[in-house]
């Protein structure tokens, strides 16, 4: 299963000086990556290392700044995915990238359709071929039903097909097991390995380490956009090496003291709640100056159960308590002017920001009404009166209130998302993934502030899928899966016992699920 | 594979079709008499093109607001084309509907090079041709329009069938392979479902983008042509009261306005429903201007409707999920 070759000899793919920058964020600086025949290749980094940004240079969707991709010998510069899938790359993107009502079958075999634009679709053959990649794959489901009728799973799975049916010689998976039970994640690395001995590059992107240790041979670490490591045999690189090159020296961990607010008053909690997306027997307590972390995987309901926290979705079943009384919250205005429950969205471009809109109209926005009093009269000054204090406090880097918020750095544009709850004075704060596309620094400086705000007595509920995040601000762990509660931990703060305690939780439940 | 019958997207109209000829016919016999059908047919006929001219643009998620504008060029290039230079019919429409391929690629080029909202491009162009119209008619008609066309466009080949009913469905027909056997339809709908996945999946959405516009300028087009004939004269107004009608009758057929899906079928029998309840006003002697108000009800229903199953939907899913 050692690679008899050295990567030199054998490699498929090179590519040296990748740099890539937008606006504000350099992505990449000088990354160097060699893909070999034959071989899985891990590519490991942190949310916001560059780790995606790399794989959509390789297929096509970035243009490098600068920087030289050489693929099978030969200059590589694709014009844009349809080029780079034509010239063998193939790749599992992150996102949902499905066409949700049409069906499985279609959905796979999309790219290769579209060669030839006039000629009929024969879907019984169409379906009939997709059924392969499907079984393939152990999907139990017909190829003609439309994708947005499926799992989180099973879309997974679909998308895994589509990249698999294009044949590639080449094929990137950015996180592909990230919506999957541990059974699925198995078929999947058969196949994988079944691949690699057919002469195909794989490249694997996964945050599960012990995924990454089981299946590739080579890994490439990415951190803040440079290269940690460069396509370094994985063995004899222990779990701890890895994690070292991940996070660089132990500045990623603070030296904080693990801390017990549950003694507090306790601000918002949640009784047997169920929800109309289907959460089920929800117990869950947030205190005084407490952080309490909600961690699981993609698709486990943890956004979910904040909007539905929020008023955005139904609660069913249950009781929610803020400030120990029974509250009726029926919708995010209710929330936050009632309640004064905030919550930084994950998508903060699209669900927390106007990003053409000033920092002063962002920030400003949830205490318009309560600024506007009677006659309903605003002025700027009046509003800039009360936020400027937390913007200030924050260090928002902006030239002016005025500047548009979609000018701003993607780490500036969270400090923005924050100081609009500051503001708005919230007793509550839900945060929901406070790092994601954010660098090493301002990620730092916003876990003090995050901590700064619980020791002022703010509750946090925080929603991450960053284990080091995690574990470096919550108090409390309350680990969920597919809508339901597993179980929870107080933080030790020792990443190794935590971590592995965390995954044993989301695990045991699947393995039972899977009976 | 297939969705129960009740659950497509024609079915809803079919109903309500089938429902309203029941009534209808029971109070007032004469409704389905040779000539009401073929009165009927004729504004079904026309109004199904411009239907169509707005579903392929609404199935990647944009919008068209010069669909009578283009109707309306092509409609007086046509017979002015006929009048002041006597170029037979035949040559005369081809110009024409090659004149709405242009437009429409016009604005289908603006749309996918500035990345402007269609919306914005085509209220632009709205009045770009509008205008263009105007100024070559001075806002008079052209009166000499061949006995054939005339004939074209009112008689019938086989009664009650009138000969523009004719193209029409030979569009829907066209229209229905291109959407769903042909991977140009298939990339049109996938543009309108997920331009972001489409394009990941090596889809020009570009192109595919610029063939729409081009596709709904040639059906704005066929549309004018139709009505040249029907009302025996080229009416510089034509297309002015296009636009509500070719939201509708989608809307109605079950299209999502987001993009990503349309009916063919439920476009047809949408413009069927706006058809009848016109015919059905006339005949009771109601006022005619409540065509708008019925029209307008009626788009809040389908919108309704729509939105009714997406909400199922989405708890179904979520059902699923946990």
């Amino acid at each position: 299963m050692s690679i008899q070759n050295s990567p030199s000899e054998t490699a498929v793919f090179i590519a040296e000086g990748m740099t890539k920058t937008f606006p504000g964020v350099t992505a990449l600086e000088d990354v160097r990556l060699s893909l070999s025949k034959g071989s899985i290749h891990a590519l490991l980094g942190e949310n916001g290392a560059g780790k995606s940004t790399l794989i959509k240079a390789i297929t096509g969707v970035h243009r490098l700044d600068s920087g030289r991709m050489m693929l099978n010998g030969q200059l590589f510069e694709p014009s844009d995915t349809r080029d780079a899938i034509s010239r063998g790359i193939g790749v599992v993107h992150q996102e949902r990238n499905l066409i949700p009502r049409f069906s499985i079958g279609e959905n796979i075999f999309l790219e290769s359709l579209n060669a030839h634009p006039l000629r009929r679709i024969d879907y019984n053959q169409l379906f009939r071929d997709a059924r392969v990649w499907l079984e393939m794959l152990g999907v139990d489901a017909d190829p003609a039903m439309p994708v947005h009728r499926l799992s989180v799973a099973k879309t997974q799975l679909v998308e895994i097909a589509k990249a698999l049916s294009l044949n590639s010689r080449i094929l990137l998976l950015d996180e592909p097991t990230a919506a999957l039970t541990p059974h699925e994640t198995d078929t999947l690395f058969k196949i994988l390995r079944q691949l690699r001995d057919d002469g195909v590059s794989l490249m694997f992107v996964s945050h599960k380490l012990e995924e990454v240790q089981e299946i590739c041979d080579r890994v490439t670490v990415l951190r803040d956009g440079k290269n940690a490591c460069e396509s370094q045999p994985l063995e004899g690189l222990d779990r701890q090496a890895i994690v070292r090159l991940m996070i660089g020296r132990n500045e990623q961990i603070p030296d904080w003291s693990a801390r017990d607010r549950s003694t507090g008053k306790a601000l918002l909690q949640l009784k047997n709640v169920s929800t109309s997306l289907g959460h089920k027997e929800i117990d869950l307590s947030v205190h005084k100056g407490e952080i309490v972390g909600l961690y699981g995987l993609v698709g486990a309901g943890r956004s979910e159960l904040a909007k539905s926290i929020l008023g955005k979705f139904q609660v069913t079943g249950g009781e929610v308590l803020v400030n120990g009384s029974r509250a009726e919250i029926h919708s995010v205005a209710d929330a936050v002017r009632q309640y004064r429950i905030g919550y930084v969205s994950e998508d903060r471009k699209s669900e927390g920001l106007v990003l053409m809109h000033s920092v002063l109209e962002n920030v400003g926005m949830p205490i318009w009404r309560r600024l506007a009093g009677l006659v309903h009269f605003l002025t700027n000054s009046k509003i800039r009166k009360h936020t400027q204090p937390y913007i200030r406090k924050l260090e928002v880097r902006t030239p002016s209130l005025d500047q548009h918020v979609g000018n701003l750095s993607g780490g500036n544009q969270q400090k923005v998302s924050v100081a609009k709850w500051l503001a708005a004075e919230v007793q509550i704060l839900i945060i929901d993934e406070p790092s994601v596309g954010i660098d090493i620094k301002t990620k730092a400086y916003l876990h003090e502030l995050i901590r700064e705000l619980s020791d002022n007595g703010t509750a946090l509920l925080l929603i991450t899928s960053d284990m080091p995040e995690m574990i470096t601000l919550a108090d409390h762990i309350v680990v969920m899966n597919d809508y339901r509660i597993m179980g929870e931990i107080d933080n030790t703060r020792d990443y190794d016992t935590m971590s592995e305690r965390i995954m044993t939780l989301i695990q045991g439940e699947e393995f039972v699920a899977a009976e | 594979m297939s969705r129960r019958f009740w659950e497509t997207d024609w079915f809803g109209p079919l109903m309500v079709i089938v429902v309203a000829v029941a009534v209808v016919s029971a109070l007032n016999p004469s409704f389905l008499s040779p000539f009401n059908i073929q009165v009927l047919l004729l504004a079904i006929a026309v109004n199904a093109m411009i239907a169509f001219s707005q579903m392929i643009i609404i199935a990647i998620g944009q919008m068209n607001l010069s669909v009578g504008a283009i109707g309306g060029l092509s409609a007086i290039a046509f017979a002015g084309m006929m009048e002041v230079w006597g170029i037979p019919w035949p040559i005369a429409a081809i110009l024409a509907l090659a004149l709405g391929v242009l437009a429409g690629v016009a604005n289908g080029v603006l749309v996918a090079l500035t990345g402007i909202s269609a919306f914005v491009i085509t209220l632009a162009s709205l009045s770009v041709y509008k205008g263009v119209n105007l100024g070559i008619t001075e806002a008079q008609p052209f009166y000499k329009i061949p006995d054939v066309v005339k004939g074209l466009g009112n008689d019938t080949f086989l009664h009650p069938l009138p000969w523009l009913i004719i193209p029409c469905v030979l569009a829907a027909l066209l229209l229905w392979y291109l959407l769903n056997r042909l991977p140009l339809g298939r990339s049109i709908l996938a543009v309108g479902g997920n331009e972001h996945a489409a394009e990941l999946s090596g889809i020009s959405v570009r192109r595919v983008v610029i063939v729409a516009h081009a596709i709904s300028g040639l059906l704005a087009a066929s549309a004018g042509i139709m009505l040249v004939g029907r009302l025996q004269l080229g009416q510089p107004t034509i297309g002015d009261d296009w636009l509500i009608l070719s939201f509708a009758a989608p809307v109605i057929g079950g299209a999502i306005l987001s993009g990503g899906h349309v009916s063919v079928a439920g476009t047809l029998l949408g413009v069927a429903i706006v058809a009848i309840f016109t015919q059905v006003l006339v005949l009771f002697n109601i006022d005619p201007f409540l065509v708008q108000v019925v029209l307008g009800v009626l788009i809040l229903w389908a919108v309704g409707v729509n939105r009714f199953r997406e909400v199922r939907a989405l708890k179904h899913s979520a059902q699923v999920a946990s």
